[in-house]
């Protein structure tokens, strides 16, 4: 297809409705003009043969292709029982007026697109514009469960609906990453966002289809066995053990991680995946909190280790149940509060959208990390020396942290005190880039779907990283204080993928990783740059 | 009398019409918050960077502060100017800002015209002829009268050139999209003919006003519905009265919902509190969600099914 498709051309069936040529995607610069002439890899046809490929060139779900004419027409009908049922409050109460505000009142002035920066990244395709999949929706609702829908469409819009629309409709819910930016720039305040969380509610409550790695790795993983990562709860505290003497050996301070302590003043809850894949995250922690002589313990309950709540991202029906879980794990610790941990996404579901699940009881306090941390920098209870972190910090805003909570500053007053060489990324705060691992990004990697998040996804945020250090030299090492699981784990893909670490000495972390590293009862750094410590000891 | 009764008709129309969407919205089910910073009530020194309440410790435990001022120094040149479109979208602006300008100074000169009418049917002696009430408003009507048409004509003549000839909108336009505005610019550039055609102080529009609040009465011989241009201004008008709130143009006043009670709600649930009263009957609804995983039977509410696990991975 030569001109750009348009809603209506989702239905029309071809090979592929949208290819990205390396010369489209924006251009990095020096040194990493070698990646100008890099784009997806192909998917392998042995592995896609029976899934749904006609989108674009990468998959994020897999959809298997119905055997028949008689299966497509049943999962259309599905479908259409679905979208009705997203404008029915029995169903869906959760998000019913901001749907129907979103939907009703988009005057198609394009002012989302310049803000999303998957479309910009990816050249500008048409597919990636926030209202592209928003107009899909509208039309096939305005066609199909509209009286005199088939007739007004001539006039207001039309597409037909077939299982090619779905399919492609399913996986293009995958291609944006909720991070918002398109909503906050919109006159009117219209949520293309929301829609799209909406589209995969539709496909997850009603069809059963969600990538599997947030729903049955994911969610249903998380209900039955205690976490995501497929932890249970002796594994959960087996890591810990170890992370404790693993402190040990890093800092030279000891430390003590409590365990199910009722009526502590804080629980706190860690994205699980820190456990494993950034245990130095969750030791930090530890050794700040016992430094400051904080009350706080961890659960071993199942889901009470884990803060994640992928529900956040499609389903609200494996949210509720998650976050109840956590709420009912705090409620019978009889905890003061809970604290949430480095993870942007968890503290999005639990202290914003949870708030109005969660009642009586259940509704027990919740607080960011970063709230807490300030008031533990700020008040002195801390011995920080900051010409330990005497090297280039620049600070990553996570979209739910920031945009979605308004937590901008108590981060940047901890980075003051502690980083000499802190600088911002332009934009940030409100205005910050996706980090590209957002809505469950970061954790799928099926196919080549890895690849199309670094490569389009996350290719802003990686400009953003370089420009600002771009008066640094490259040799000089950096650090990106990213502080939520999600983005670091982009983060760490964008700076594997781009080599960028032995390229422009890019590395990354949490936020209290700089914090311990500043702490004068520290024996050793607890940040190393390639290996070498990032200051000597006396 | 037919553009009388049309123009009631019409008025009907937009009362219910616009009456219904603001019932359903204030009817409906309390939702999750879905915030999105900067909330423009937020206190002073947050709503600047887009902070929240949220960032301070404990915030449970404080009084939730919150500035109507911070939200109607942001909020009035938004509604006015369209400023979010200065920042976004600046090359759309220089046709949309005429375009809504002109439809405010047309309001507000309709508002001004029913002054005018209810002044010399109810007889205030400060509104006699020659009276410094009188001279104000005749002016105003005048001045905001020709700036509306003026503005509205450009406006709806820019968007309908823009979307018609930039691939970024008109791949995304629809007949109806043109219609609105077509629609728009006939009204405009109507109303603008019959008053560059002898009725420089829109004394026809007067007339009419004055005949809507009589039944058709009016002390003038000279009516709008006499001139082409005049007629067609007027049905065109009244129609474009009845067919805002029918449309996606409603968001003239349904903005209000989509920033007060999505983008900027905020309110936290506290316990015993009235959301709490809501979400309590919200979790009573009964699902029919068909996916397994949910387990919903129709009989099950959203309770029974939050604090349940799934037996099933689909």
């Amino acid at each position: 297809m030569n001109r750009s498709p348009n809603p209506s051309d989702l239905a029309n069936p071809s090979d592929c409705l949208c290819h990205i040529e390396s010369s489209e995607l924006s251009p990095l610069p020096p040194p990493y003009e070698d990646f100008n002439r890099v784009t997806i890899p192909p998917l392998k046809p042995e592995k896609v043969k029976n899934i749904e490929t006609s989108l674009d060139d990468t998959v994020a779900i897999g959809i298997p292709k119905p055997a028949n004419r008689e299966e497509e027409e049943v999962l259309v009908r599905q479908f259409l029982s679905g979208l009705k049922k997203l404008f029915e409050k029995e169903n869906n109460w959760t998000f019913l007026q901001p749907l129907l505000l979103s939907m009703e009142h988009c005057a198609k002035c394009q002012t989302c697109s310049n803000a999303c920066p998957v479309y910009e990244m990816s050249g500008k395709k048409d597919i990636h514009r926030p209202m592209f999949r928003a107009e899909v929706l509208r039309r096939i609702y305005n066609k199909y469960l509209k009286p005199g829908g088939k007739i007004t469409a001539k006039f207001t819009g039309d597409i037909d609906l077939n299982w090619t629309t779905i399919a492609r409709l399913a996986e293009l819910s995958y291609r944006c990453t909720l991070c918002r930016r398109c909503a906050t720039v919109c006159p009117i305040g219209v949520d293309n966002g929301l829609i799209n969380h909406e589209i995969r509610k539709l496909f997850s409550q009603e069809m059963g289809i969600a990538p599997k790695e947030i729903h049955e790795k994911g969610t249903v993983q998380h209900l039955k066995v205690g976490s995501t990562t497929g932890m249970n709860p002796l594994a959960a505290k087996d890591s810990m053990e170890f992370i404790q003497e693993e402190m040990e050996e890093i800092t030279g301070y000891k430390v003590e991680i409590p365990w199910d302590v009722e009526g502590a003043d804080i629980l706190l809850l860690h994205n699980a995946g820190e456990m494993l894949a950034w245990p130095e995250n969750v030791g930090a922690f530890a050794i700040i909190f016992q430094a400051a002589g904080v009350s706080w313990t961890m659960s071993s309950e199942a889901a009470g280790y884990d803060a994640v709540n992928y529900g956040l991202w499609y389903d609200d029906v494996q949210f509720s149940r998650v976050a109840v879980k956590h709420a009912d794990i705090a409620r019978r610790l009889k905890v003061k509060k809970i604290v949430i941990g480095e993870c942007g996404h968890a503290h999005k579901a639990l202290t914003v959208i949870a708030d109005r699940l969660l009642t009586g009881d259940l509704n027990v306090p919740r607080e960011s990390a970063m709230v807490t941390l300030e008031e533990i920098v700020l008040s002195g209870k801390l011995q920080l020396d900051p010409r330990r972190n005497d090297f280039p910090v620049t600070l990553h805003d996570p979209c739910n942290i920031v945009r979605a909570m308004g937590i901008v500053e108590p981060q940047r007053r901890i980075l003051r005190k502690i980083a000499p060489r802190f600088r911002e990324m332009t934009p940030h705060g409100v205005e910050n880039y996706c980090c590209g691992g957002g809505s469950g990004f970061a954790i799928m990697s099926g196919y080549n779907f890895a690849e199309w998040r670094t490569l389009v996804g996350s290719r802003k945020k990686f400009l953003q990283i370089l420009n600002a250090f771009k008066n640094e030299p490259l040799e000089t090492p950096k650090y990106v204080c990213a502080p939520c699981s999600n983005c670091k784990g982009s983060i760490r893909d964008i700076i594997n993928y781009y080599q960028a670490e032995e390229r422009s000495g890019l590395h990354y972390g949490g936020l209290v990783e700089l914090i311990v590293n500043a702490m004068v009862e520290m024996k050793k750094p607890m940040i190393n740059f390639g290996g070498e410590p990032s200051w000597k000891q006396d | 009398m037919g553009f009388y009764i049309l123009t009631y008709l019409c008025i009907a129309v937009f009362v219910i019409a616009a009456g219904y969407r603001i019932y359903r919205q204030m009817t409906m089910p309390v939702h999750v918050r879905w915030e999105i910073y900067p909330v423009q009530h937020e206190t002073a020194a947050r709503a600047v960077y887009g902070g929240s309440y949220m960032e301070e410790a404990d915030w449970w435990k404080k009084k939730q502060e919150k500035s109507l001022l911070n939200e109607a120094l942001y909020m009035v040149p938004e509604i006015l100017f369209i400023r979010g479109l200065w920042k976004e979208n600046r090359s759309l602006w220089w046709v949309s800002f005429p375009f809504h300008f002109g439809l405010y100074l047309t309001i507000a000169t309709f508002v001004l015209l029913l002054k005018h009418a209810g002044f010399t049917l109810w007889g205030s002696t400060a509104f006699a002829s020659g009276s410094a009430l009188r001279a104000l408003l005749d002016g105003l009507i005048v001045l905001l009268g020709w700036g509306g048409l003026i503005l509205g004509t450009i406006g709806s003549l820019g968007l309908l050139y823009r979307r018609l000839t930039d691939p970024e909108l008109r791949n995304y336009s629809s007949p109806v999209d043109y219609f609105n505005l077509l629609f728009t610019l006939i009204f405009f550039f109507s109303a603008l003919v019959s008053c560059l055609s002898g009725d420089p102080f829109l004394e026809g529009a007067k007339a009419y006003t004055f005949g809507l609040l009589t039944g058709g009465q009016s002390p003038s011989s000279y009516l709008p519905g006499q001139s082409l241009s005049g007629g067609v201004a007027i049905v065109t008008a009244s129609f474009l009265v009845a067919y805002i709130p029918l449309t996606h143009m409603s968001h003239m006043f349904m903005k209000y919902f989509l920033y007060h009670d999505v983008k900027w709600d905020d309110a936290p649930n506290r316990r015993g509190g009235r959301i709490e009263a809501a979400v309590r009957k919200n979790l009573n609804l009964r699902p029919t969600w068909g996916a397994k995983h949910v387990g919903a039977d129709g009989r099950k509410s959203w309770l029974d099914i939050a604090s349940s696990t799934p037996k099933e991975v689909k």
